[in-house]
Formats: structure tokens, C-alpha cells, sequence
């Protein structure tokens, strides 16, 4: 149970990184300033990357611990 | 893609995100997973090259230079109603393309020549917002005008290889071909943007009229 929680907080956190990444994104392509590239790339990308990554690892975490098919089969329950 | 397409892209995908963050115990299921995978992995990334690939065609644009004010002179040099501004002169009679005046003439007809015009950008930001930057009559460039940027566009034209100047003496077509006299040199065509130079006589291009 307590892994299925940690996967669902670290999905959480993902999603909020990836949402916050993408809202950047879209203020600098309406942001037309040079310099919304460099943020564009720097903040929004790095936010994606983050949130994306930590996706990635909530995944393989998940496969690594054998605990946590208990735990989504009581999500399931 | 046109910018609205892509942030109506990077909006909807944002949604999406936000139904994990609001659901995550989706995932539990098959379906849950592929699409977290979608929401988390594919769409976040296909937005963030679809942006930066947006950005970098909006970066070639003669706007997007000229929004930088220190650059507005030399924006304002391309309406000079006198045909001895080359800047000018290419720009209102469109031997460069107006959207992109600046990216056409400014960057290197070379392997690589596109991704240092882009570094070079990012130089001139450092610059702009970091450094102290210069007045824009002090702006000069990093290298020599190479006349393979004018001859990527001239080089086996009637009016560059026929033209009465540059055949007078029979040295000076193979000269500026070897760019070992440069088009931009005195006495040629040595009048281009001259910023802070222009005095009271000279007059601009209205586009109306």
C-alpha cells in the first residue's frame, strides 16, 4: 500500500512539474521577446525534463519493488 | 505549425497532465498506464520540440530582431528612401525576403552557419540583459562582411557579373568573387545600415503610400 502511495505521490509530482513546465511553455510562445526562448528552453524545459524523468522513475521503481503489485492490487480492490 | 496550434497543443496537454495529478490511481489500470505514458512522457516532450522549434523559426524573423530596441535604428535604416542603403534597397524591392531581412544577410551561407547565427544570438541576450550593451551606432560585426553572403544570392546574375563597375578593371570581378575586395568596401557599396550617420536630409520609405 505504502508503495502504491509513493508511486501515485511521485506520478503527482510529475504531472505538477510537467503542467507548471508546459504553462511556462505556452506564456513564451504568446511572449514574443527573445528572451522567451532562453526561458522557453531553461525553465520550461528543464521543469518538462524533471517532471518527465521522475515519470520514468516512478515507472521503474515501481517494477523494482515487488511490494507495490500488492499494492495495486488493493488499489484495484 | 502555426504558434495557435501548437498552444492550444501545450494547453491540452497540460489538461491531460492535470487529470494525473487530480487521478493518479488511473494508472492502475492497462489503459491508465498508456495513457499516462501519453499525458507524461510523449506529449510533454513532442510540445516541448514543437515550441522550441517554433521559437527557432520566429528567431529568423526581421520582428523578432528588431523587438530588441537597441536594434530598432537598424530597423528603421531597411525604410531609408535612398537606393545608396543597401540594407534598404534589398529590403524594400525584396531581394531579401522582407519577414526575414536581417537573418538573410546576417548569417553565414556555410555548414553551420544557421547554428552560429543562433549562438551568436544568444550572445547578444547575454549581452543585452547581462553586459552593458553598446549604443547602436557603435554596434560592429564580429567579422568582416564575407561576400559569400552577397554572392549566394548574386554570384551568375546578369547584373553582378555584367555590370560596367565591377568589369571596368578585369582584376575586380575575380577580386570580390576570391573576397579579397569586399562588396561592403569604400567606395563600393559602403553605404548599408550607417547608423548614426544619416543627418537631416535623409528621407524614409512610407510602406502606404
Amino acid at each position: 500500500m505504502r508503495s502504491g502511495d509513493s508511486m501515485n505521490r511521485r506520478l503527482r509530482i510529475s504531472g505538477i512539474l510537467v503542467i507548471i513546465g508546459l504553462l511556462v511553455e505556452a506564456l513564451c510562445l504568446v511572449w514574443s521577446k527573445p528572451i522567451a526562448f532562453v526561458v522557453l528552453v531553461c525553465l520550461g524545459g528543464a521543469l518538462i525534463g524533471v517532471g518527465v524523468l521522475l515519470f520514468l522513475y516512478s515507472l521503474v521503481s515501481a517494477s523494482a519493488h515487488p511490494a507495490n503489485a500488492s499494492g495495486v492490487a488493493q488499489d484495484k480492490r | 505549425m502555426p504558434t495557435i496550434a501548437i498552444v492550444i497543443l501545450v494547453l491540452f496537454s497540460a489538461v491531460l497532465a492535470g487529470v494525473m495529478v487530480v487521478r493518479p490511481a488511473i494508472t492502475v489500470s492497462r489503459a491508465g498506464k498508456i495513457l499516462a505514458f501519453g499525458v507524461l512522457f510523449f506529449l510533454p516532450l513532442f510540445s516541448l520540440v514543437a515550441g522550441m522549434e517554433n521559437e527557432m523559426q520566429r528567431s529568423e524573423s526581421t520582428a523578432f530582431c528588431l523587438s530588441c530596441h537597441i536594434m530598432e535604428p537598424y530597423g528603421k535604416s531597411l525604410h531609408i528612401d535612398d537606393p545608396a542603403y543597401l540594407a534598404g534597397a534589398h529590403y524594400q524591392n525584396h531581394r531579401v525576403p522582407a519577414d526575414e531581412a536581417c537573418y538573410t544577410c546576417h548569417t553565414d551561407y556555410a555548414m553551420f552557419g544557421t547554428f552560429k547565427a543562433k549562438l551568436g544570438g544568444l550572445r547578444h541576450l547575454y549581452i543585452y540583459y547581462l553586459g552593458k550593451p553598446p549604443l547602436p551606432e557603435n554596434i560592429k560585426l564580429y567579422n568582416p562582411f564575407n561576400n559569400r553572403e552577397c554572392l549566394h544570392c548574386h554570384l551568375g546574375a546578369r547584373s553582378f557579373e555584367q555590370g560596367a563597375t565591377h568589369n571596368a578593371d578585369p582584376s575586380t570581378l575575380p577580386a570580390i568573387k576570391a573576397n579579397t575586395l569586399s562588396c561592403v568596401s569604400s567606395g563600393c557599396h559602403d553605404v548599408v545600415h550607417n547608423v548614426g550617420h544619416w543627418g537631416d536630409k535623409v528621407k524614409f520609405w512610407d510602406v502606404g503610400s
